[in-house]
């Protein structure tokens, strides 16, 4: 096996134009992830009539099946139905002005809201129930005591999970590949084959996403640090 | 005035609450005794719907509500005109006894924040924790918590303060700085009603005493009375048990 170490670096460099890509897709589908997640919790712990089923099959179904299933069924499906929908109204609107990349935001987006809302779930959970009573004993109404209260301390129980969620998000993104965005993972392949040198461009691939998620690990220790302080026993 | 009328709760099939008629007056300290399970904490939960009581009327003074069509709205202005002290304390564990203090001044009550700031400084002085403004609860000791929780329902300004067994959960050497402050307040005329154990507690501070079992009011009256010449056998039975257990306990 001849290695070339040069190209390695060389791989690395041209990833860097892709990286761009790859964290804008990471970043919208958790954060669109997040709200998503955080209505079918709400939806779900207070079991909204109708909504609550809705919400239980939602996780389920997208739990249930591959995260490349989810991008596929959109980038096929949506188009037709759009298409469908634009015929039977006469539009001159086709799925076709669509960028790839809207498609692939909308997928993950749906991925990510699924395993989001069970990580925000168990956070809201784990929050003790008398902090909610505190909250309305003082007054406060279901919006401001969820707001004010109940959330911040899920947020910080569920710091841990989030971090988690979001590397799965990060080295999902890769998938996009799949449907020609350029992002790390197709522009190390764009490399590779331009080049015949497949295992330097994936080393420098691999590189790439270990690096990024070294940060990320290090941010968001660094985030529960300075959200925790109030945990910091002392006396009690 | 806040009055209570014919309040009843089930759990399940289980009726914890088997309408309560209570009349507590202005400047009351009206101390609710019992044995676990009689529904001392149901009831009391239920005058700030913590609890939603099945049938009844909560009133306080002209604000009455009827518990079978109880709307939001209802039970918001019900919980504005309370206040509680929780038996686990229950304060905001990502805010300081300062904010905990401030949080209903200002989220609620919309008091600008300094002045809301002025308030909370002087509830908390008022309990004895002016120095401790800026802790956080898992840094105080569960007596020093209890305090920053009544700072925090004196603060509100409430026409009645619910102390829901305020001592139980504190360790026996802190019990008595948490029962100090109470029995401070209790002497500026804030109207309240506890929920305890504490017989001597009751039995000085109290101007009411009500005791509960299995769900109805047994006996009230002045805590002479009660705790002198109880006129029901269930007290007597009662009153004597807790007062071994003082005995015990010493």
């Amino acid at each position: 096996m001849k290695l070339d170490p040069g190209f390695i670096w060389t791989s690395f460099v041209a990833l860097l134009s892709a990286l761009p890509m790859t964290l804008f897709i990471t970043v919208v589908s958790v954060g669109v992830g997040f709200v998503i997640g955080s209505i079918i919790a709400l939806l779900r712990i207070y079991k909204i009539p109708v909504l609550q089923h809705i919400a239980a099959f939602y996780v389920t179904f997208i739990r249930g099946t591959p995260m490349l299933m989810h991008l596929f069924l959109i980038y096929f499906g949506l188009p037709a139905l759009i298409d469908a929908i634009s015929g039977a109204f006469g539009w001159t609107f086709t799925s076709a002005s669509i960028p790839i990349l809207v498609f692939v935001l909308i997928s993950f987006s749906i991925t990510a809201g699924a395993y989001l809302s069970e990580v925000i779930r168990s956070g809201i959970l784990a929050v003790d129930k008398g902090q909610l009573e505190a909250a309305y004993a003082i007054g406060m109404k279901t919006p401001q005591a969820l707001w004010r209260i109940v959330l911040p301390q899920a947020f910080a129980v569920s710091l841990p999970n989030l971090s988690n969620s979001l590397i799965g998000m990060l080295h999902g993104s890769s998938l996009a590949f799949t449907v020609t965005a350029v992002e790390i993972f197709a522009k190390a392949n764009i490399v590779a084959t331009t080049n015949w040198k497949y295992f330097e461009a994936f080393i420098a691939a691999a590189l790439l996403y270990w690096g990024i998620t070294v940060l990320i690990e290090k941010g968001v220790s660094i985030l529960e640090k300075r959200i925790n302080v109030y945990n910091r026993g002392g006396v009690a | 005035m806040i009055k209570l009328t014919g309040i009843k709760k089930s759990f399940g099939k289980q009726e914890v609450l088997k309408g309560i008629d209570l009349t507590v007056e202005q400047g009351d300290v009206v101390a609710i005794l019992g044995p676990s399970g009689s529904g001392k904490t149901t009831l009391l939960r239920c005058i700030n719907y913590l609890e939603r009581p099945n049938d009844g009327e909560v009133a306080i003074h002209q604000f009455k509500v009827d518990c079978k069509r109880a709307s939001k709205q209802d039970i918001h202005t019900l919980r504005q005109k309370t206040a509680m002290v929780f038996q686990n304390y229950n304060l905001f564990k990502h805010k300081t006894a300062l904010e905990n203090v401030m949080e209903g001044l200002v989220i609620v009550q919309k008091l600008p924040k300094q002045k809301a700031r002025e308030l909370a400084v002087q509830a908390l002085e008022k309990v004895g924790l002016g120095n401790k403004l800026n802790e956080y609860p898992s840094r105080l000791s569960g007596g020093q918590q209890q305090r920053v929780g009544i700072a925090r329902a004196l603060a509100l300004n409430p026409e009645i303060i619910l102390f829901d067994e305020p001592t139980s959960a504190l360790d026996p050497e802190l019990v008595g700085e948490v029962l100090a402050v109470i029995r401070k307040i209790a002497g500026e005329g804030i109207t309240m009603i506890i929920v305890t154990h504490e017989m001597a507690f009751a039995r000085d501070v109290a101007s009411h005493v009500v005791f509960m079992d299995d769900g109805v009011v047994v006996e009230e009256g002045p805590p002479h009375q009660l705790f002198g010449t109880p006129k029901e056998e269930r007290t007597r039975q009662f009153l004597k048990r807790s007062i071994q257990e003082w005995s015990y306990s010493i």
